[in-house]
């Protein structure tokens, strides 16, 4: 029996020891004079400041890592401090308050960045959070910036001539930074590497398809998902998916899942609220609840369409790459999308999780909600807290949203089959 | 065979019993204070009393509200959303929208024909245009809460409040106090207010008709006055109206007796569909 299930946890483990490597390589940078870049998640080049030598820091992934570690409400409290409103995003305040406790966070320590590199610029917050970090760090700014995708199946030539041309001068500003010329051939290495890992990780999010699904793309897909946005481009990282692709191969065969009776199938949309990410897995699990696609897996980069990065190709597929994640897209597209995942997944509702102090990408949440409900019929939850701030979540309110909407549910499918789907 | 609800709210805890025949047969009301149990023994006992029965003639109970977890004797819980549709389908059968407002929540729910929740919407994390609203409105005002229908009755004309916070109203209050308005006509204009708000949520969930107006807030005919106006239509309000989640929860209850569930009672209390082992 032990045999049959040795692949069972790996994804969990093998992803926590890369990303503890990661960050020791990040701790050790200012003593190897290893040059770190700092970026955003979010449609992020990485790759090519990876073929420059850069070690990279992702600051959303270290507000989110002082969420889980429940430390980011002391960071917030501090951003407030230094006269940031409540208003302001929680991701924002987190890294603030980090940078302003001498980077020092549950991860260890994090180097000052020789390089900022504004990767995404759909939210504004985004281009004033790098702004103040330049101002903080005296670090160099490169803002790229990435036409939003609004409407059309593909994206514009002149909007990707326009992205490539800013990587060319981004390419001479590394090169100037590192000493190091511009290596196109060393950047298609590193995008193959790119290529065969979102190869196997589109498999393990397809493999939600399944009945039983034997991966919940959402509360598990954010540790699955870790590698392929903060190492992508590194062997490792191709490793990383061979293996989880194997644990999820098992839970196929044995019919296993993460939660042991599968009696309801959602679609996510918007981020976990990651200081409070257990009691809220687990109000959904006590359900029987599987989210079987999600869209904030696909904040980093959609790859469940088709895309791959080229190595043949390498800064026109990366500006493809960039202009095409979840969060860079209008609302016509991310509703596009969701319908399809429901479709595709065979949902039996949407949840969506806004962010209070997310304006932005919150705004059309309720115009979602609407079109799901009254267009599709299509039973759709909408609960609000926060990614970072602690002080949003009301579990108590939560609680009965989430119990009313599954006794719903459960009373629908007592009373028969939904009106208008299969 | 009796079935008991006991719907234990923010500011108040309700206990309905219904017999065999789904006759309501009492029903107790009983301030929540701080010990949430107590509350819901002695609601269920002043229930009881009433009805001059004992607790082993209840067959079924099941727990609604927000302290519906801490209900001792509850063999089941259910929230209140299901439990006012259930309820408000109970009373107004034709029901296909409910407006629910209690201490300090605002809830609208669109059901169907036979009480399933279609969709639901709730005020966000503040308790702006509740009971507790005009609680804070009634207080400044020097007023009992059930007086503030009947003076506002009184009123020519409704002044425009702005503010739908429950602290920042008594400032608006005072202001307006402070200029020599008529209470009459703050409060008409805090009902207006509140009765905005409330179909701001209505609108979300989709307005059907009938429409039907539950919690502590039904009972306060000034509300109802604006909120018939500004709708345009005619809302169904029973006189047991602080009672209907409760009533909801006895149907509940009712049902699973019919169904022969046994009473757990002393033993661990379950939710309505849970995993077994969840909590």
């Amino acid at each position: 029996m032990a045999e049959a299930y040795r692949f069972q946890g790996v994804g969990r483990d093998l992803q926590k020891d890369l990303l503890g490597q990661w960050y020791q390589r990040l701790e050790n940078a200012p003593r190897t004079g290893t040059p770190v870049a700092y970026l955003f998640i979010s449609g992020n080049i990485g790759e090519l400041l990876r073929s420059f030598g850069f070690e990279l820091v992702f600051p959303e992934v270290n507000a989110l890592q002082c969420g889980v570690k429940k430390v980011a409400g002391d960071f917030i409290l501090k951003a407030e401090d230094l006269g940031y409103s409540s208003d302001v995003c929680g991701y924002v305040k987190n890294d603030i308050g980090l940078a302003a406790s001498g980077n020092r966070g549950p991860f260890g320590t994090l180097p000052k960045p020789d390089l900022l590199v504004c990767t995404y610029s759909g939210c504004n917050t985004y281009i004033k959070w790098f702004e103040a970090l330049a101002e903080l760090y005296g670090a160099r700014l490169f803002m790229l910036d990435v036409p939003y995708r609004r409407t059309g199946e593909q994206e514009l030539q002149q909007d990707r001539d326009y992205v490539v041309a800013q990587l060319e001068q981004l390419a001479e500003v590394c090169a100037e930074l590192t000493g190091r010329p511009y290596n196109p051939d060393h950047l298609s290495e590193l995008l193959e590497n790119s290529r065969q890992a979102e190869e196997l990780w589109v498999n393990i999010l397809h493999s939600a398809r399944h009945r039983p699904s034997p991966f919940d793309a959402y509360f598990e897909a954010v540790f699955f998902m870790a590698p392929i946005y903060v190492l992508r481009g590194m062997p490792e990282c191709v490793e990383y998916y061979r293996a989880a692709a194997q644990e999820i191969e098992e839970r196929i065969t044995h019919r296993l899942g993460p939660v042991s009776e599968e009696r309801f199938r959602i679609v996510l949309e918007g981020p976990p609220p990651w200081p409070h990410f257990r009691t809220f897995w687990e109000l959904f699990k006590r359900w029987g609840v599987c989210c079987v696609a999600s869209t904030y897996s696909k904040v980093g980069g959609i790859w469940d369409f088709g895309f791959r990065h080229d190595p043949s190709r390498p800064l026109e597929s990366l500006a493809e790459y960039a202009m095409n994640c979840y969060t860079n897209w209008g609302w016509q597209l991310r509703r596009r999308m969701m319908e399809r995942y429901v479709k595709d997944y065979q949902a039996d509702a949407l949840v969506i999780h806004s962010v209070k102090s997310c304006r932005s990408f919150s705004v059309g949440q309720a115009d979602v909600r609407e079109y799901f409900t009254k267009e599709c019929d299509l039973p759709t939850l909408f609960v609000e807290s926060d990614l970072a701030d602690p002080r949003y979540f009301a579990e108590a309110q939560i609680r009965n949203r989430i119990d009313a909407f599954f006794e719903a549910l459960e009373h629908r499918r007592v009373a028969g089959p939904h009106p208008g789907r299969a | 065979m009796l079935a008991a609800g006991v719907d234990v709210g923010s500011t108040t805890t309700k206990a309905a019993l219904i017999d065999e025949n789904k006759r309501v047969v009492a029903l107790a009301l009983v301030d929540t204070g701080a010990n949430v149990v107590r509350a819901a023994e002695r609601a269920l006992h002043t229930a009881l009393t009433q009805a001059k029965v004992e607790e082993w003639d209840v067959a079924y109970t099941v727990g609604t509200g927000y302290g519906r977890y801490r209900v001792p004797f509850g063999d089941l819980q259910v929230t209140e959303i299901s439990c006012h549709a259930k309820g408000a389908n109970f009373i107004f059968p034709a029901t296909r929208t409910i407006l629910d407002m209690g201490g300090q929540d605002t809830k609208a729910i669109r059901v169907g024909p036979d009480a399933e929740v279609k969709d639901f919407c709730m005020n966000d994390k503040c308790a702006a245009g509740t009971g507790r609203f005009l609680e804070a409105a009634a207080e400044v005002l020097g007023l009992k809460l059930e007086e503030l229908g009947e003076v506002s009755a009184r009123a020519k004309k409704s002044l425009k409040i702005t503010n739908v916070c429950t602290v920042f109203v008594e400032q608006e209050i005072v202001m307006h106090l402070a200029r020599g308005c008529p209470v009459e006509e703050i409060l008409a204009g805090l009902h207006w207010t509140i009765a905005g708000r409330s179909i701001g949520l209505l609108r979300r969930v989709g307005l059907e008709s009938e429409i039907t107006f539950t919690g502590g807030v039904a009972r306060n005919s000034g509300v109802v006055r604006a909120l018939s106006e500004r709708l345009g239509a005619r809302l169904n309000v029973a006189p047991e109206s602080q009672h209907i989640g409760a009533i909801g929860a006895a149907l509940f209850a009712w049902e699973r007796a019919a169904h022969g569930a046994v009473s757990q009672r002393n033993n661990q209390s379950r939710a309505l569909g849970p995993v077994p082992g969840g909590n």
